[in-house]
């Protein structure tokens, strides 16, 4: 045997030249990260070492082990986690191999959950800030103080001056109570991430065939031949999902990411195409031009079940292969090859994220991808869809049961037939429920007085300007002066010095958190500021939705440590206090301020008609995850078993009551199988004709249905039309007459349609002329801050809006303004595997905070040597609206020259300063940094107010 | 008789750092020491590879070769171990390693370097099986309760495999058999010799 | 001065070129005997394990 000299491990690494690249580990070296070398030189501070967490938690021979079913809490992939507890104590993990999710994986972050259970930085009692200084208090003190301050505001400002940021992080009855209690008192000022992800693709998919959700699934992807990515760096936002997307590569499917950056799943691509941040239109449209003029669309799918394309094909005229060079900085044949090898490899998915949601016209991107897979005829089949990967656990979930200002649970809308709707499923009258609200009307968003029962809510993308403005400008009675930041970070929102102001305006701010988060410490308020313990997930249980739209149970793992107390028990106590308790849970049993959790998805199961939450009864929940290990990996459907023949989940829509057993509907709109079976077609959401064009499908229905053309939704005179009103029953009549398939809350119109073959929401086309919308054909619109002052005259944004969910709202008038002399950098944001989020759970755990210790900017080897930038040097990040941030300068090709990028899961800095000393003792997380969004800009979506945090500009200076 | 191997499918791999974690969380492996990385090539470029790297476990380990206490054993399966009881820190086994697995934490300041601490193939160490002092010490021992170890089984792609040399040549010939293009076993000739 | 400069030449030459040598002779380690605590791992039932182990692999391991 030799001894093998290895050199490398330990050598010294000179200092790198002026912009020299670097990869991300040697960054981390130098940030302090030990690797090898560095660990036999001893480099470590003490204080860097120390045991991970008290002995208490570690495993212990002899002591009997239970294992405990719970979903990773962290992203939409939905992976099983088991825990090992001991004496209550959560000691271990192990892979949940039977889950067809993940079949056992996890990502850094899903392998480090048991943190939350066993961590020291969580938030540990009920705080308060007096005289700038933290104080506990009890839970009653501190619930009877905030109901007071409530009841005071709603005395002399209305309800509407309260905002309730929800989030997605509660649990799919968590957010049905979230959602209901805003509306028992009485204000649609309510809204969570959902409003800052996913929006656009929500408003955008909804409007263009029925629902606003991933078409397909993540398992679903073996059975591509073409996966395109839009805005998606799933390797970093979705790992798991990349051993499903790698199977399929290794299955022979083709492989395509755009993207501003080479990203981690741009290494993993066949194919990668370079775009500049916010021309996703261009780009979709300029590989549409391909596909138009070689003649590679489905015509025969697009007669059948597409209508408007002929008014799509006119715009994707304009751009040719130069044209959208010209915008996107695409060179043609790279477009040309991705859109060739979309078309020849059928059916292919696509995927998109937040890089194409975030943005002033995010809701033309979304709709624009939808066009593209239209047009090659992909939607529908397996192997195909739009695979909208949503982010957080249950983003999904917290959007369907409504944690959103503009809708009620089920996507009802706010008219009083929804509230009359859900004060039935309530079992209230409607008349209390409508006294709730602000009695005077306003003015609306078209100009019209309209009630605020009936307006849509402040979004939480605007909550800083719901205190700021003059109320004189706005669409309710008075500005917001209580703010709630329930389960959300505020360093996920943008114009940070104008946040801090707002904050510091508010007379309350509860944040409801297991942590204390970004928004404890980044104002500089002295009184009035509370903390509130919230459990986790893992601490309390019931149902989550994953982004495929299947719904899973999660069990509860541990006791609430410390005094944290689960969001339903809070809520609970806060409604009791605020006099509305006897209302709210009139049909739902409570245990010593705690409501059965089983009560509330039933109740939801008893509304939820329009996208089908009503046939996955708690039961049949559990029945799915004991039952896990029986389900296909690929069809996810289960062979054999209690639940033989269900789709895992019971993906949504799962029709009808959970007696008639609907399976889920694995694949939407999927006309090869039988409704009865999860098969779908188009939902006829948008009436039957338009211009005198017919909207129906044509030629086209599901396998099996009696009705063999497109037809309208159901309804009960058009039962009796069929003749199909007698297979009621007597008791399904009495509750159906009069209604249709979304307010019968028998069921009985659901399960009679679906007994002839029928989709119970009709049959209709795909629009791709949306003519509701501010730009009914996706048109390119140069984002808000652009450096392309040539194509602003050409491809301007929209004009300043007077009224918009409540405020006014500024396009032209920022646009029209030239920052890029000054900020002529392209600045764009992303995430990273180890944080998601606000990152405070995360960036708390020392096990994820030790990979990424500082907040960095990406910045190309040439604007560094132009700007004098060193790898690893501190750097201020100045925006055009005078903020500023200090952050790690990372040298590296990743991104283009011209375009800097930055993760957005630091917080706990504000403008240069370390905050770490206002937090409460003990809870600051382990590491912190400046939260980009301080100096992200103003702009938001024409539809959904979603904000523009994927570009924007900057000026970088050594610090 | 099993031989226990570690392979990274550079192909699979997404730097997603689960390996690090499940390592961190089942053995709760402190703060600064790493018993197994990601190593990440041509970063931001394309022909970008990540590989998650840890003590591979060699066949003749030079690690053993050059203890001055003789630390270290193989068992049966191939797993390379030592007693802590015995090691004395010295840090020559870190300069032998080809992986740079060796780990020291720190006890003291002044640079006064700990008992090695390196990935055991979740087999933990000489002492009685899953016993708290063997815990405390050396990590929880999935081997002796037959699971494999936890980075491997939490892959979020399965590209990092453990087990037997040749179940896991096994699958991933299928793969490269599969997707075309020629084996990268990194690590393994160093590790296991050109006979393996 | 020509001899001293061939000299000084040659004598640097010496270094120089022997900064280049590398010794062929590599020390290489025989590993002692172990001398630590017996491991009770290797007592278990090996045949036994690898069945099991054989099992676990293909539930962990395999694209299922």
């Amino acid at each position: 045997m030799k001894l093998i000299k290895k050199r490398g491990a330990n050598a010294s690494t000179a200092a790198p030249g002026l912009g020299e690249a670097i990869d991300r580990r040697t960054f981390l070296r130098r940030s302090g990260v030990a690797l090898g070398g560095a660990a036999v030189s001893g480099a470590l501070p003490v204080t860097m070492m120390r045991k991970a967490h008290a002995k208490g938690a570690s495993p212990k021979a002899g002591i009997a082990t239970e294992m405990r079913r719970s979903i990773c809490t962290h992203c939409s992939v939905g992976c099983g986690v088991i825990a090992e507890v001991q004496n209550g104590v959560w000691t271990g993990q192990e892979p949940d191999f039977e889950s067809p999710f993940n079949l056992g994986s996890h990502c850094a972050k899903g392998a480090s959950v048991r943190e939350h259970g066993i961590g020291e930085h969580r938030l540990k009692h009920p705080m308060k800030l007096v005289g700038g200084k933290w104080k506990k208090l009890s839970w009653d003190e501190a619930i009877n103080e905030i109901g007071d301050k409530l009841m005071q505001i709603r005395k002399e400002s209305g309800p509407d001056s309260v905002a309730w940021m929800g989030s997605a992080k509660h649990s799919n009855e968590q957010a049905y109570l979230f959602r209901k209690m805003a509306a028992m008192w009485g204000t649609n000022n309510v809204d969570h991430q959902a409003r800052i992800c996913h929006s656009t693709t929500v408003a955008g998919v909804a409007n263009t065939w029925g629902y606003g959700a991933m078409t397909n699934s993540y398992n679903d992807m073996h059975n591509c031949k073409a996966m395109i990515f839009i805005g998606s760096n799933a390797a970093e936002a979705h790992p798991v999902a990349m051993q499903h997307i790698l199977r399929a590569k290794e299955n022979g499917a083709k492989m395509i990411v755009c993207d501003p950056r080479f990203t981690r799943t741009a290494a993993h691509a066949d194919h990668f195409v370079r775009l500049r941040p916010g021309t996703d239109v261009a780009l979709v449209w300029g590989m549409l031009w391909h596909i138009f003029e070689n003649g590679w669309e489905d015509k025969e799918y697009i007669s059948q079940r597409v209508w408007g394309l002929d008014r799509v094909r006119e715009e994707v005229k304009k751009w040719t292969p130069e044209e959208t060079e010209r915008v996107t900085g695409a060179p043609p044949d790279v477009v040309k090859q991705a859109a060739q090898i979309m078309a020849e490899n059928r059916p292919g998915t696509i995927v998109w994220c937040m890089g194409g949601t975030q943005h002033t016209s995010g809701n033309n991107n979304t709709r624009s991808y939808c066009v593209l897979q239209l047009a090659l005829g992909n939607i529908g089949k397996s192997g195909g869809g739009a695979n909208i990967f949503r982010g957080h656990d249950n983003v999904q979930g917290a959007t369907d049961l409504c944690v959103l200002s503009h809708s009620l649970p089920g996507y009802y809308g706010l008219s009083a037939g929804s509230w009359k709707h859900w004060s039935r499923v309530w079992d209230l009258d409607y008349e209390w429920v409508a006294s709730r609200f602000d009695q005077d009307k306003v003015e609306g968003d078209k100009g019209k007085p309209v009630s605020p029962m009936n307006y849509k809510g402040i979004p939480v993308s605007r909550w800083i300007d719901g205190v700021l403005e003059d109320p004189k400008n706005m669409g309710q009675k008075d500005r917001i002066r209580a703010l709630f930041m329930w389960g959300h970070a505020v360093n996920s929102q943008t114009r940070g010095p104008e946040m801090k102001k707002a904050m510091e305006m508010l007379d309350m701010l509860v944040i409801v958190d297991p942590y204390p988060t970004h928004a404890a410490v980044m104002n500089d308020r002295k009184d009035g500021t509370y903390l509130l313990p919230a459990s986790t997930q893992f601490e309390t249980y019931g149902s989550v939705t994953a982004s495929n739209r299947s719904i899973q149970w999660r069990d509860k793992v541990i006791d609430p440590v410390w005094e944290s107390l689960p969001d339903q028990t809070i809520m609970y106590k806060l409604a009791k206090k605020l006099g509305f308790a006897d209302q709210m849970f009139k049909n739902i049993k409570v245990n010593s301020d705690e409501p059965l959790v089983e009560d509330v998805t039933r109740e939801f199961n008893k509304g939820m008609w329009t996208i089908g939450y009503t046939g996955q009864s708690p039961e049949r929940l559990k029945l799915h995850a004991e039952n896990r290990k029986t389900f296909n990996t690929t069809t996810l459907k289960a062979e054999g078993g209690p639940a033989d023949g269900d789709y895992y989940g019971m993906p949504w829509p799962c029709w009808g009551t959970a007696e008639m057993k609907h399976p889920g509907t694995p694949i939407l709109y999927d006309p090869s199988t039988p409704v009865a079976e999860g098969g779908l077609t188009f939902r006829a959401r948008f009436g039957v004709e338009h211009d005198g064009e017919n909207l129906l499908a044509e030629g086209s229905y599901s396998k099996g249905s009696e009705i063999k053309d497109g037809y309208p939704e159901f309804k009960a005179d058009m039962l009796k039309q069929l003749g199909w009103w007698d297979d009621l029953t007597p008791e399904e009549k009495q509750l159906a007459e009069g209604k249709n398939w979304k307010t019968d809350l028998s069921g009985g119109i659901q399960r009679v349609a679906i007994k002839h073959g029928c989709a119970p929401f009709g049959n209709a086309k795909a629009r791709t002329f949306v003519w509701t919308f501010p730009d009914p054909i996706p048109i390119h619109r140069e984002p808000l801050y652009t450096p392309r002052r040539d194509l602003v005259a050409d491809y301007p944004t929209y004009a300043d809006r007077k009224r918009f969910y409540r405020l006014p709202t500024r396009y032209e008038s920022i646009q029209s303004q030239d920052f890029s002399k000054d900020y002529p950098i392209i600045w764009t944001s992303g995430r990273l595997v180890e944080y998601e989020g606000g990152g405070e759970e995360q960036r708390s755990n020392p096990w994820l905070a030790e990979l990424q210790q500082d907040m960095f900017v990406e910045v190309n080897p040439t604007d560094a040597n132009n700007l004098g930038i060193r790898d690893g040097q501190m750097v201020w990040m100045d925006s055009p609206e005078k903020a500023k941030i200090k952050v790690k300068a990372q040298v590296t090709r990743r991104v283009a020259p011209g375009v800097v990028f930055t993760p957005f899961h630091f917080g706990g800095w504000f403008q240069g300063e370390d905050l770490v000393a206002k937090y409460p003792q003990g809870t600051a997380p382990l590491v912190r940094g400046e939260a980009c969004n301080t100096a992200m800009t103003y702009g938001y979506d024409s539809v959904t107010q979603m904000q523009e945090t994927k570009v924007s500009l900057c000026r970088i200076r050594p610090a | 008789m099993a031989r226990m191997k570690f392979l990274c499918d550079a192909e699979r791999c997404i730097e997603c750092n689960s390996c690090v974690t499940a390592c961190k969380n089942e053995h709760e492996v402190p703060w600064g020491v790493n018993r197994r990385r990601v190593v990440t090539l041509n970063d931001g470029v394309p022909g970008e590879k990540s590989i998650s790297v840890a003590c591979m476990h060699c066949t003749d380990a030079p690690c053993a070769a050059v203890c001055p206490v003789d630390c270290f054993y193989t068992t049966d399966d191939g797993i390379v171990l030592h007693d802590k009881d015995l090691c004395i820190g010295c840090g020559y086994c870190f300069y032998a390693c080809p992986f740079g697995a060796p780990q020291y934490p720190q006890q003291a300041a002044f640079g006064v370097r700990g008992k090695m601490d390196k990935c055991t193939f979740c087999a933990g160490g000489p002492l009685q099986d899953n016993s708290n002092v063997e815990y405390e010490k050396y990590g929880r021992n999935r081997i002796a309760e037959g699971k494999l170890p936890l980075c491997a089984e939490m892959c979020s792609t399965k590209a990092l495999l453990a087990g037997d040399g040749d179940m896991i040549a096994d699958i991933y010939r299928q793969r490269v058999l599969k997707r075309g293009g020629r084996p990268q076993t990194w690590g393994w000739e160093s590790a296991y010799g050109t006979t393996g | 001065m020509t001899r001293l400069l061939s000299l000084f030449t040659g004598v640097s030459l010496a270094f120089i070129v022997s900064g280049c040598y590398e010794s062929p002779s590599v020390t290489s380690y025989e590993p002692g005997v172990y001398k630590g605590a017996k491991d009770p791992l290797m007592q278990a039932n090996k045949d036994q394990r690898a069945e099991t182990m054989k099992k676990r692999f293909e539930m962990v391991q395999t694209d299922r």
